[in-house]
């Protein structure tokens, strides 16, 4: 479905000493950098997947994106989406895929959606009928029959990102491309931006590339994880075995309502991470001894609460950032 | 090919521009007309001093009265042939919102160019009611329906290579940070070279030789002739504003190919 080979995008700007000085001093000599956004990067992905891009912010994620839907053009290597080479922007090839930028609308500012989806159902001549029952459909799903007339400008960042969705979908497209669709999003509206989504591909069985920077997003949509870091691929698999990088230890909580005693000897050998005021500790537990360990605690002191995290991934991700070469090891 | 989807396509777009305009219409308006008629008015002080109140004085071969219609004919050109701007254009580029249509299966220069059709049947209507203005105060004297009718085509016609020429300026975004410079002094240059400032009987006769073969003369001095009832060979100026259009799509299609491969999709 998707696959690149050796795919790499270099960019090229100039330094600028700040004020005047160094306006001037840029008018006459500009020093100029080439800098590799995606550097030598090999992919596959298979029909109906949906698959996650991660890394830190310029790790390279949408530089990947725009090359994927052909917005901009490869410095060198290889990239085909469904057989289309995307730079070359064949309409067969626009047909079938759609974009949606969490940073940047798609639909027209001043007007209302429900005309930009008219617009796009001539761009992408839908039959009135199939149009008419799409549109109903989605915005029954997402909630919003009632905001289809009013000005675009006029939505929330919930509202609008719904809509947006609804544009990029109403041709029923073979591949979609989620750059950060829940940016700066409520949670209700998140969550229900992720089950529409989630029910999208279970209907329609399309191929969904994500980038995100909220787990939530990654642990509930995707099966697969690429890590992308400085341009290049750190990790490609399963959500599964990405949780594991770190080893299969889980972290877990014990709270209590009175100081604890630190030394006492049941966090002995258990690398306890107490906070300041020693009410509160996170232990790592390996996965085997969870049950026993925890269990002696609960026995054997006062606990008012405890958890194990909710999103594991967000640790490992965080870990990563910070050393990269754990990777490599 | 001209199908009954690509016409829906180009109609549905035109709908869509006529809604963007209508959203901010006092601002199309003063945008529309503001221009053209400061730039009139400063004509018309200019003329007025310059005679000094003499009806018999001729410049040029031109009384007071009939310099005041040249510019009234130029006035009501600007609006039929040139209002439509490239300034969304070039920032919709620097500002990498041209992405979204880069997906759609639409092309980007017929979407622009839908939206120019559409502005120009908005410009059409501001136009006559302006020409409806001017004939009524009495400064436009008697019309002549036949010669109105034909500069009207004629200026639609200048209308095309005026977006072109814009189009192309817009392109330049993908290699100058700001467009509006080259769109002023292409602004200035035509103004001077074209006869919106001075008819061009009013040159030395070696300047007008050499300006026949550019496109200048033929955006405002002639239409001002053909809507002032004087009758000119179309020829000349269908032929040499064909070929200058003509070198304005290659030019155009150049441009967007290269700079394509420039573009970074800025702020996604």
């Amino acid at each position: 479905m998707i696959t690149t080979n050796s795919l790499t995008k270099n960019f090229k700007s100039y330094k600028k000493e700040p004020g005047l000085r160094g306006s001037i001093k840029n008018i006459f000599k500009r020093e100029y950098i080439t800098k590799p956004a995606v550097e030598g990067f090999d992919l596959n992905i298979k029909k109906g997947e949906i698959v996650a891009l991660l890394g830190p912010n310029g790790a390279g994620k949408t530089t990947l994106m725009k090359m994927f839907t052909g917005i901009i053009v490869p410095s060198s290597g290889q990239v085909q989406v469904m057989g289309h080479e995307p730079y070359k922007r064949n309409k067969e090839f626009r047909k079938k895929i759609a974009l949606v930028m969490g940073q940047k609308s798609q639909l027209w500012w001043d007007i209302p959606a429900m005309d930009s989806l008219l617009l796009l159902q001539k761009y992408y001549e839908i039959p009135k009928d199939d149009f008419d029952q799409k549109i109903k459909k989605m915005a029954a799903l997402l909630n919003v029959e009632e905001l289809l007339h009013i000005h675009v400008r006029k939505l929330s960042l919930g509202e609008r990102m719904k809509m947006e969705l609804m544009a990029s979908l109403i041709h029923s497209p073979d591949v979609i491309f989620l750059d950060e669709p829940t940016i700066g999003l409520d949670l209700i509206a998140q969550e229900s931006i992720r089950s529409f989504i989630r029910e999208y591909h279970k209907n329609n069985d399309t191929t969904i590339i994500i980038t995100s920077h909220y787990m939530a997003d990654v642990q509930a949509l995707c099966e697969r994880i690429v890590l992308i870091i400085d341009g290049k691929k750190g990790y490609d698999g399963t959500l599964k075995s990405f949780e594991n990088i770190l080893g299969s230890e889980k972290v877990v909580t014990f709270v209590y309502d009175t100081k604890q005693d630190p030394t006492d000897a049941i966090w002995q050998g258990l690398d306890a991470k107490w906070d300041n005021n020693h009410q509160q500790v996170d232990l790592r537990l390996p996965e085997k001894k969870l049950r026993e360990i925890t269990s002696q605690i609960l026995i054997q002191s006062p606990v008012i609460d405890f958890h194990t995290e909710k999103l594991p991934i967000e640790r490992v991700m965080k870990v990563l950032m910070e050393n990269p070469k754990i990777l490599h090891k | 090919m001209i199908s009954l989807k690509w016409i829906d396509k180009w109609w549905q777009t035109m709908k869509t521009a006529w809604s963007n305009y209508m959203t901010y219409r006092y601002n199309l308006f003063l945008q529309v007309v503001g221009p053209a008629l400061v730039f009139f008015f400063i004509k018309y002080n200019l003329w007025n001093s310059i005679y000094d109140g003499d009806l018999e004085l001729e410049i040029g071969g031109y009384t007071l009265s009939s310099m005041i219609q040249y510019h009234i004919w130029g006035f009501i050109l600007t609006m039929l042939a040139k209002g439509h701007h490239a300034v969304d254009l070039g920032q919709e580029i620097r500002l990498g919102r041209i992405s979204s249509y880069l997906i759609y299966p639409f092309n980007f220069w017929e979407f622009h160019a839908a939206s120019f059709v559409a502005f120009q049947a908005y410009q059409f209507i501001v136009a006559l009611i302006s020409l409806a203005f001017f004939y009524y105060t009495g400064l436009l004297g008697p019309l002549n329906i036949e010669a109105l009718a034909l500069g009207i085509l004629y200026a639609q016609f200048i209308s095309i290579f005026w977006f072109i020429l814009q189009f192309a300026t817009g392109l330049m975004a993908f290699w100058l940070e700001e467009t509006w410079i080259l769109r002023v002094i292409l602004e200035i240059m035509t103004a001077f070279l074209s006869g919106a400032f001075f008819p061009l009987e009013i040159y030395p006769q070696f300047i007008q030789n050499i300006l026949q073969y550019t496109p200048f003369p033929y955006l405002t001095y002639y239409p001002i002739k053909i809507f002032m009832g004087e009758e000119l060979s179309l020829w000349a100026p269908i032929l040499t504003i064909s070929f200058w259009m003509a070198l304005g799509i290659i030019l155009n299609y150049l441009l967007w190919k290269r700079g394509l491969k420039l573009y970074t999709a800025a702020g996604m």
